[in-house]
């Protein structure tokens, strides 16, 4: 079929590579300019080798740098995007971008001032443009500053999903949900095995007639408690939070509050009662004492959240803005706070993945190494990161 | 005029009684009724093809002229200067027909459109044929070759006169832009059936012909054979640009598919952002294939980020919406555009208007093709 009306017309003498490349090849401060730059340096120039992210600065920007495998399964054992988890398998490593909202996050995180309040953040953006990656870089510079790091892969999944509810044995009113947190309480424990044997607990706490965890025991014990006992798991929960809460201002340790898709705590939720009566997030135990976790009453570390409408529920596709997810109630709670947006792919950003995808081989198309095939990648997707991964998926 | 007109309208059979026609008609169609099965003739061989004398035809020439004498008093037109397309006109004014189909309207046209061509009597009073050919049963068949392999021989001698004078002169006929007739339109011509190995035997020796160099001689009477392909970017009018406040250069198109109206505004230097209806297209289209076809016009010139492009479309689904709009920058971008580039747009479809719309429902089916369940009892 006739795509280009070039087939058609004989064009003049076509521009060599070299011409092209040059043309697009941006340079970083410390490379040589004018010079005529090899082909494999023009390559790397989408990747970095600067893996802590402390280092990353501006000039990292649009950079992709590798995460080895076994820190991110200590680090990252349920924050990454399931997408991102199926791309890590089959290209045998985790790269991510760096990026401009990233950086600005960082930043801050670098200049916290522990005596003061925490400080909370809210990346927001359209759907897609990469927040939950922006939240998971701040997670690893954090991990890797030793921080311990409270990272909750999605709040929605703790207000969807009918599966056992039992009526809470703490309070009355309130709703268990003990796989979510016993899953929860596994990660957590993956990615912070020294300090759960470090910190201590301040009270006793009495789980049943035979079951107590002594004052002063390892809160590591705790977790053991609500991975084992599935039914205590969501006052376990509570228990971590509220230790983690009053003992950080201590200064023993800095704490990172990493929530992904925060407005799920305000929002509605499917869940029903046997009365079929629905259920607030309100009466959900896991939410109420993750919203306590959320208030900046305590210091020594910094909240990170998100907000993400591909998982709520009953919010229309187009909303981004944070009143608009949050609702009045969210909003007035987590207000005053600093807002991150993340944009789509810049031109800089997007031929940097894009020429991740041509080293790694996974565009495939044999047009899709030309400029035409770039441009029409950009057209089709509008420099949406979500967008881009999608349709060279398919090719 | 009433008479005038029925007689159009029921051109088949020669009517004779113009005179208290209606009256006669009435009471025909009585006597008709009245009648019983018994009376009525059977076993009646089918007549052919109606036969028109030639007295007949010069009947209805002058009929049609002097209701077109009328039909342009009652227009309150020239009668002078009243041409078919003026007789269309009003004829499509004072009756108005709500049928689909063209052909099924009422129609005014010179008899010699209406009445197929026929053949005069091919024999005298005394029985004998006129034409030499008649017993050969394809007389003007053969004529028409004798006449053409006629030429070629004159060409031939032409050719040694001029050899004879040691001159050497070519002169070809030009064939481009134009083609044979086709075998339906060679039969009108010569009145006659023609079978394909005769055709394909005459545009042979047409070919042959054609081939020699001095045919330039017999250039008019070669061109009889030819018809005119009119190419149809002539009738598309391409508008000039326009330039808004900043200077740049701008151009709007409207374009349709099914039920959705399109119209878009396509500015010059830009970067490639289009917007519809206010959103972003990629929120408004999410599915990959209405993208596709928005990117079809741009990517088919080379011009994917030159352009910026708003959008307005109501109507239809997203598919159809995404087809109307593919149109509307189609016809938008032929003024940014040279005429070989726009002749190659016509050619590769994106300037055509798509003419598919949802098939009709018809009674004793489901839907448009398919059949109730089939019961055997």
């Amino acid at each position: 079929m006739l795509r280009r009306v070039k087939g058609l017309i004989c064009q003049g003498p076509k521009l060599d590579p070299g011409c092209f490349l040059q043309a697009r090849a941006w340079l970083s401060a410390a490379a040589n300019q004018g010079a005529q730059i090899p082909e494999e340096r023009l390559r790397t120039i989408f990747r970095t080798h600067e893996s802590n992210p402390a280092n990353h600065s501006e000039q990292h920007e649009g950079q992709h740098y590798s995460i080895p495998l076994q820190e991110v399964k200590v680090v990252f054992p349920h924050g990454l995007p399931r997408r991102f988890q199926a791309q890590m398998k089959t290209f045998n490593e985790a790269c991510l971008m760096v990026r401009r909202p990233a950086l600005e996050l960082l930043g801050y995180l670098k200049s916290t001032n522990f005596a003061h309040p925490a400080v909370r953040y809210i990346i927001y953006g359209e759907k897609g443009t990469g927040k939950t990656m922006t939240l998971c870089h701040a997670v690893h510079y954090c991990a890797k500053q030793d921080w311990l790091v409270l990272h909750i892969p999605d709040a929605h999944l703790w207000v969807k999903n009918r599966t056992e509810l039992l009526p809470s044995s703490y309070h009355n009113e309130r709703f268990d949900q003990p796989l979510e947190a016993s899953t929860w309480l596994k990660n957590f424990k993956v990615s912070n095995e020294r300090f759960l044997k470090e910190i201590k607990t301040q009270r006793t706490y009495v789980w049943s007639k035979r079951e107590s965890t002594e004052m002063g025991s390892p809160l590591g014990e705790v977790v053991e408690q609500g991975v084992t006992r599935v039914k205590n798991a969501s006052d376990a929960v509570g228990v971590v939070l509220k230790e983690l809460k009053t003992q950080c201002p201590l200064g023993s340790f800095r704490l990172l509050v990493a929530v992904d898709g925060v407005n799920a705590l305000w929002g509605r939720s499917t869940l029903r009662k046997k009365d079929k009566s629905a259920i607030s997030p309100e009466e959900l135990t896991l939410v109420h004492n993750l919203r306590k976790m959320v208030m900046n009453d305590w210091n020594g570390g910094a909240i990170v959240t998100t907000l993400s409408q591909t998982g709520s529920l009953f919010k229309p596709r187009s909303a981004y803005l944070p009143h608009e997810l949050l609702g009045k109630e969210g909003f007035d709670t987590l207000d005053p706070f600093v807002p991150i947006q993340v944009p789509n792919y810049s031109q800089r950003e997007f031929e940097s993945c894009y020429q991740y995808y041509l080293d790694r081989k996974w565009l495939q198309h044999e047009k899709v190494g030309t400029e035409e095939g770039r441009e029409e990648l950009l057209f089709l997707s509008n420099s949406n990161p979500w967008q881009l991964e999608r349709i060279s998926a398919s090719l | 005029m009433a008479v005038a007109v029925r007689r159009v309208l029921r051109a088949s059979r020669s009517w004779r009684a113009a005179l208290g026609g209606q009256e006669r008609w009435r009471a025909e169609t009585l006597r008709l009724i009245c009648t019983t099965t018994a009376v009525q003739k059977r076993n009646v061989p089918a007549s052919g093809p109606e036969k028109y004398t030639e007295a007949f035809i010069k009947k209805q020439i002058e009929e049609f002229n002097l209701g077109k004498r009328h039909l342009a008093n009652m227009m309150g037109e020239d009668p002078e200067t009243f041409t078919q397309e003026d007789i269309d006109k009003a004829i499509a004014y004072l009756f108005p027909s709500g049928l689909f189909e063209k052909r099924a309207r009422p129609v005014m046209k010179h008899p010699n459109d209406i009445f197929p061509k026929q053949r005069a009597m091919q024999w005298g009073e005394d029985h004998r044929p006129f034409h030499f050919l008649f017993y050969t049963g394809k007389q003007s068949f053969y004529s028409l070759m004798h006449e053409i392999y006629g030429k070629m021989l004159d060409i031939q001698k032409y050719q040694d006169q001029l050899k004879a004078q040691d001159l050497d002169e070519k002169k070809q006929i030009n064939l481009i832009g134009s083609r044979w007739l086709i075998k339906e339109e060679l039969e009108e011509m010569l009145v006659e059936k023609l079978s394909d190995h005769d055709y394909s035997l005459c545009i042979r020796l047409l070919e042959r012909l054609v081939t020699l160099p001095c045919c330039g001689i017999e250039e008019e009477y070669v061109l009889k054979f030819r018809k005119e392909l009119d190419t149809q970017l002539k009738k598309v009018v391409i508008e000039p640009l326009q330039y808004d406040d900043q200077g740049v250069a701008f151009s709007t198109g409207e374009g349709k598919r099914k039920t959705s109206r399109a119209t878009v505004i396509v500015y010059d230097n830009g970067n490639g952002k289009i917007t519809v209806n206010g959103i972003d297209y990629l929120h408004y289209f999410p599915v990959i294939q209405d993208r596709e076809q928005l990117m079809f016009p741009f990517q088919f010139l080379g011009r994917l980020g030159k352009h910026n492009m708003v959008c307005t479309v109501l109507g239809g689904g997203s598919s159809s919406q995404a087809g109307a709009i593919r149109l509307a920058s189609a016809r938008a971008l032929c003024s940014f555009v040279t005429e070989n580039e726009a002749e190659f747009m016509r050619q590769a479809g994106l300037l055509t208007y798509d003419p598919r719309n949802k098939e009709r429902k018809k009674p004793g089916q489901e839907g448009a093709r398919r059949k109730f369940t089939w019961k055997k009892r």
